[in-house]
């Protein structure tokens, strides 16, 4: 199957059971959990389904684009459903057969995976869900978010669509997988994810390891901090601010992967992106609740 | 008595971590039985039952209702209940119309304790129906449980390990009406998800006794006992017929068994050019990432295949193998570019970046851990040889043994540290004594596991444990009861071990006095109090490691109180003691031993005797074989030379009065008798024998 239609056919599942099609979020980021959809959508009691692709930037991970398996940026579909459905396991193996998985001849199982993000404050329980033996996604009850207790609790799945493209077509290599197709006066021209991305595995796997400037980043890391918490506590902006929380983040993932930081350093780096990020999520619960009451169910029943 | 049923209690929850499943069912096995006898319903032992997705507990024998109670109700005396009237007073009616019963039930006695007759009422409790009482208690003893990782689900603020989808709960044939957090249970369960998804409806359990048979009939093998056997069986076969065996892994066995509800092994293929990695590294892959087994040829070596646990009866598309397979490429194809890359640059080319890692606050980074071990390996290394090459080699493996904690795969698998080290030196061409003192330094990791192969691996990993443990120490980092982040008794009790099993001659006072000194500066207590600590911690380590050999409790005791700093003559008063405790002498003598322990108990008698002294024929063949003794060096010639002392002290305690009339006389003998004791505590003191 191509990307594509993986990605079109999980988004027609969800938005048929009740939930918004989010977008990405234009900054760089770690993983799908940290857009604003799933990061302040999880906080406070509105009902809240969404669900959206999320490109991923690991810099660690990158391997010059040389790795079939592995990538310093990878595709994330990720699905928020607040409150957690009574058989949200269900729904979750239904959209495994929206993508043409025939269950009868798989198996599936759910083992232990307790999600846990230090620099966002957040950790939840769950499991990675295991087809034939690969983790296709992840599944988490989100106990905590921003330091704050989750009421009522929301399920977060995550589909590695790569991964999941590559064993459903019986690909050795990431780069192989086919995107999709162009279609022009001249005929139809297969596109594949090496074509689209292996040069900016390879340009991005140079900077992280060897080309980023490590004193430029200190600085940053420092400057968006301070700015952060000048937008937070000056104006109570805790969208701007959690902005500045991210791009900490992201900044302090490339300055470790350029070997930049030491184990002793690490936990004190993190704690001063989770501050901010717990800051944010106090401010934004407060403007929350204190201004709008939840949303009226109306009665015709959604991802449920 | 009335008749008896049969309970059964199943919650099916969504997949519950597997190392939760036996701590659960236990504990609310030991909490419904002390609750079933606080409510005096008599019953045998709770039958339990797990899977991933379900923890389910079946009692026999349970009473269909209480018994019926007796109690007896004493009230007010007879002259305030009765008027003289001979009619009850309105205090005498009050206390029968408390109790609900008419006056007439009412009799006077007297009851124990009391001066005068009162008013006493005999009161039949009728038991309840046990079911209604399971109803009523049941809730309780579930939200009861100790979930050490609850969690939260929806709108719910119940907490649980994974939330509860089903409640099966029956009492004979009859749904036990309970609710847990707006569940309601039922007759009825779900078979594992295949069958549920072909057979929308739930599965019936009509009696407690058919819940196996209908949940295998639905896909579930709900015993966790018979699964490991089958998962065994299915191993063995599936490794013999490709001509091997498995390597053996209980953990492994133990967690397949957990994570599946019915199991299905499947061998799987792996390309065979991956075997140039080492064994521990495709052992370690399979397990940590895909679960699975290896599988060795006769000669030891692996074979290219793998065996792993599907969650199904079959594989009819032949899906979960090839699945299993791509994914354990992939894997291994990582393992192989960590051992690819690994081998670019030396590995002492990590020395240096051994500073950026740190060991433990106050001791620094592993770079510094690295020289004290190397200062430690070159004190010890010079007292065991004189041959110069050998110690060199000895400081190389020493300054190489935690390069590996920065390489890539030790990174990917923590548990190869040591192995990878030796193996990449193994490759650079090292000596082979070098790389296999690294590769084996770890060890031994636990009680089960030997010692390292070579003297060289031995020394390294004593110098390294030595390091560990008295550097901690030395910065208060002591194990306290059940404390013991560090596993500093486990470092030790490996250190004990090689000490012991190598017969080397090192004191624990010289190596802590050693290690302490290369810890140096960077100690944050007291030097002689962390030599007090340590020699307390290392005598408790010397003690378990006599258990650990098997000594009986009279032999380690007495051996261990005549002195424990040297092993090797601690082992072999253990080897004498314990040949000798059959000797039919050995108990008088050891009566005997008593016995003068006793009279000197309050003297202090001269250390220098005069046998010309003594005048009695059996004192003096005692003085006699004083001087044997006492010339003996070897402890089993001592402990010979005791054994015929047996006859002649009994002779002694017959015919001689130790504490006579004449005070030079008795000087003497109390004399004759401390230097016997003086020997005896040689080998042992025998007055802690039994």
């Amino acid at each position: 199957m191509h990307i594509q239609e993986l990605i079109l056919r999980l988004q027609r599942f969800w938005a048929d059971r009740g939930c918004l099609i989010g977008q990405p979020y234009d900054l760089e980021k770690g993983a799908g959990t940290m857009n604003p959809l799933t990061f302040f959508g999880a906080l406070g009691s509105r009902p809240w389904n969404v669900a959206y692709v999320e490109p991923s930037r690991r810099p660690a991970d990158g391997r010059y684009g040389e790795n079939p398996f592995r990538v310093y940026k990878h595709l994330q579909f990720q699905v928020i459903l607040k409150p957690s459905p009574a058989k949200v396991q269900d729904l979750y193996i239904e959209s495994l057969e929206a993508l043409g998985i025939d269950l009868s001849k798989h198996d599936l199982r759910f083992e232990e995976d307790n999600w846990e993000s230090p620099s966002l404050g957040a950790w939840g329980v769950g499991w990675q869900v295991v087809l034939d033996g690969m983790e296709i996604s992840q599944f988490t009850y989100f106990q905590q978010v921003g330091g704050l207790d989750c009421r009522p609790v929301s399920a977060e799945l995550t589909y590695g669509i790569e991964r999941i493209c590559m064993f459903l077509g019986g690909y050795d290599n990431i780069f192989d997988l086919v995107h999709g197709e162009v279609r022009t006066d001249d005929g139809v021209f297969p596109v594949t994810y090496g074509q689209m991305r292996q040069r900016e595995e390879f340009e991005l796997s140079a900077y992280s390891f060897e080309h980023a400037d490590i004193d430029l980043h200190r600085t940053l890391f420092d400057a968006f901090e301070k700015e952060g918490w000048r937008l937070l506590k000056d104006q109570g902006h805790f969208l701007s601010a959690y902005e500045q929380a991210l791009k900490m983040s992201h900044t302090f993932n490339v300055l470790d992967a350029r070997g930049a930081v030491s184990t002793t350093e690490r936990p004190g780096i993190i704690k001063r992106v989770r501050d901010l990020a717990c800051g944010c999520a106090k401010a934004y619960l407060e403007h929350q609740e204190g201004a709008a009451a939840p949303a009226e169910a109306t009665g015709k029943g959604g991802a449920k | 008595m009335s008749a008896t049923k049969t309970f059964l209690l199943e919650l099916h929850c969504e997949e519950i971590p597997a190392r939760f499943l036996t701590p659960l069912t236990e504990e609310f096995a030991r909490a419904f039985a002390a609750w079933v006898q606080s409510q005096g319903l008599a019953s045998a032992a709770l039958e339990t039952f797990y899977s991933p997705r379900k923890l389910a507990w079946r009692g026999v024998g349970l009473p269909a209702s209480q018994p019926d109670q007796t109690e007896t109700q004493v009230g007010p005396p007879q002259r305030m209940c009765m008027g003289e009237d001979g009619q009850p007073t309105i205090q005498g009616l009050k206390f029968a119309e408390k109790w609900g019963v008419d006056f007439s039930a009412v009799r006077f006695e007297q009851p124990a304790g009391k001066k005068e007759p009162c008013a006493v009422l005999t009161l039949t409790k009728q038991g309840r129906p046990t079911v209604e009482l399971l109803a009523e208690a049941l809730p309780g003893l579930i939200a009861g449980l100790h979930v050490p990782k609850a969690m939260r689900w929806g709108n719910s603020e119940f907490e649980f390990v994974r939330p509860i989808r089903n409640i099966l709960c029956l009492f004979g044939e009859q749904v036990v009406p309970i609710t847990v957090d707006g569940v309601a249970a039922t007759d009825s369960t779900w078979g594992h998800r295949l069958h549920h998804r072909q057979h929308p409806e739930p599965v019936q359990i009509a009696t407690p006794g058919a819940y196996e048979a209908a949940l295998e009939a639905a896909g579930i093998v709900v015993g966790v006992e018979t699964r490991r056997t089958r998962i065994a069986q299915q191993l063995e076969t599936l490794a013999a017929e490709v001509g091997g065996r498995v390597v053996a892994d209980a953990e492994l066995l133990d967690t397949l068994a957990e994570i599946v509800e019915f199991p299905k092994i499947v061998r799987g293929e792996f390309p065979a050019d991956f075997l140039e990695l080492p064994k521990e590294v495709l052992v370690t892959s399979l397990r940590e990432h895909q679960k699975s087994f290896c599988i060795e040829g006769p000669d030891g070596a692996l074979l290219p295949c793998f065996l792993t646990a599907a969650n199904r009866t079959d594989d009819p598309a032949g899906f979960v193998k090839a699945g299993n397979e791509w994914v354990l490429k992939a894997r291994l194809y990582d393992a192989r570019f960590f051992f690819a890359e690994d081998r670019k640059r030396p590995l002492s080319d990590r020395l240096e970046k051994l500073q950026a890692l740190t060991f433990q606050r106050e001791l620094g980074s592993y770079h510094d851990k690295t020289g004290r071990v190397v200062a430690l390996t070159k004190a010890l290394a010079t007292q065991l040889s004189k041959d110069d090459e050998h110690i060199d080699r000895a400081l190389e493996a020493a300054r190489m043994a935690k390069c590996d904690l920065r390489t890539l795969m030790v990174g990917e698998f923590p548990e190869l540290q040591g192995v990878m080290g030796g193996e990449y030196l193994r490759h650079e061409g090292a000596h082979e004594e070098v790389w296999m003192a690294v590769k084996e330094h770890y060890r031994p990791v636990g009680a089960d596991d030997a010692l390292p192969g070579t003297p060289m691996g031995c020394l390294l990993s004593l110098c390294d444990k030595l390091d560990t443990v008295a550097g901690c120490f030395a910065v208060g980092l002591i194990p306290t009861g059940s404390k013991d982040p560090l596993a500093l008794r486990r470092a030790g009790q490996g250190l004990v071990r090689i000490l012991w099993e190598r017969g080397w001659a090192f004191t624990p006072a010289d190596l802590i006095a050693t290690a302490l000194r290369v810890v140096g500066a960077k100690a944050t207590k007291a030097e002689a109090e962390t030599t007090e600590a340590l020699l307390a911690f290392f005598k408790d380590r010397v003690a378990y490691q006599l258990e650990l050999a098997g000594y009986a409790g009279s032999v380690r005791r007495s051996a261990l109180a005549a002195g424990w700093e040297d092993l090797a003559d601690l082992k072999a008063r253990c080897e004498a003691l314990s040949a000798f405790a059959e000797d039919a002498r050995f108990a008088s003598l050891a009566q005997s031993a008593k016995r003068i322990g006793n009279i000197l108990k309050d003297e202090i008698p001269s250390g220098a005797f005069d046998s010309a002294l003594l005048t009695q024929g059996e004192e003096k063949v005692l003085a006699e074989h004083l001087g044997r003794l006492e010339a003996t060096g070897d402890q089993k010639a001592l402990l010979a030379a005791l054994a015929d002392l047996a006859a002649p002290l009994e002779a002694f305690f017959t015919a001689v009065m130790v504490k006579c009339e004449d005070p030079a006389l008795r000087s003497a003998r109390l004399s004759l008798l401390h230097r016997l004791r003086q020997a005896f505590l040689r080998v042992a003191d025998f007055s802690l024998w039994q």
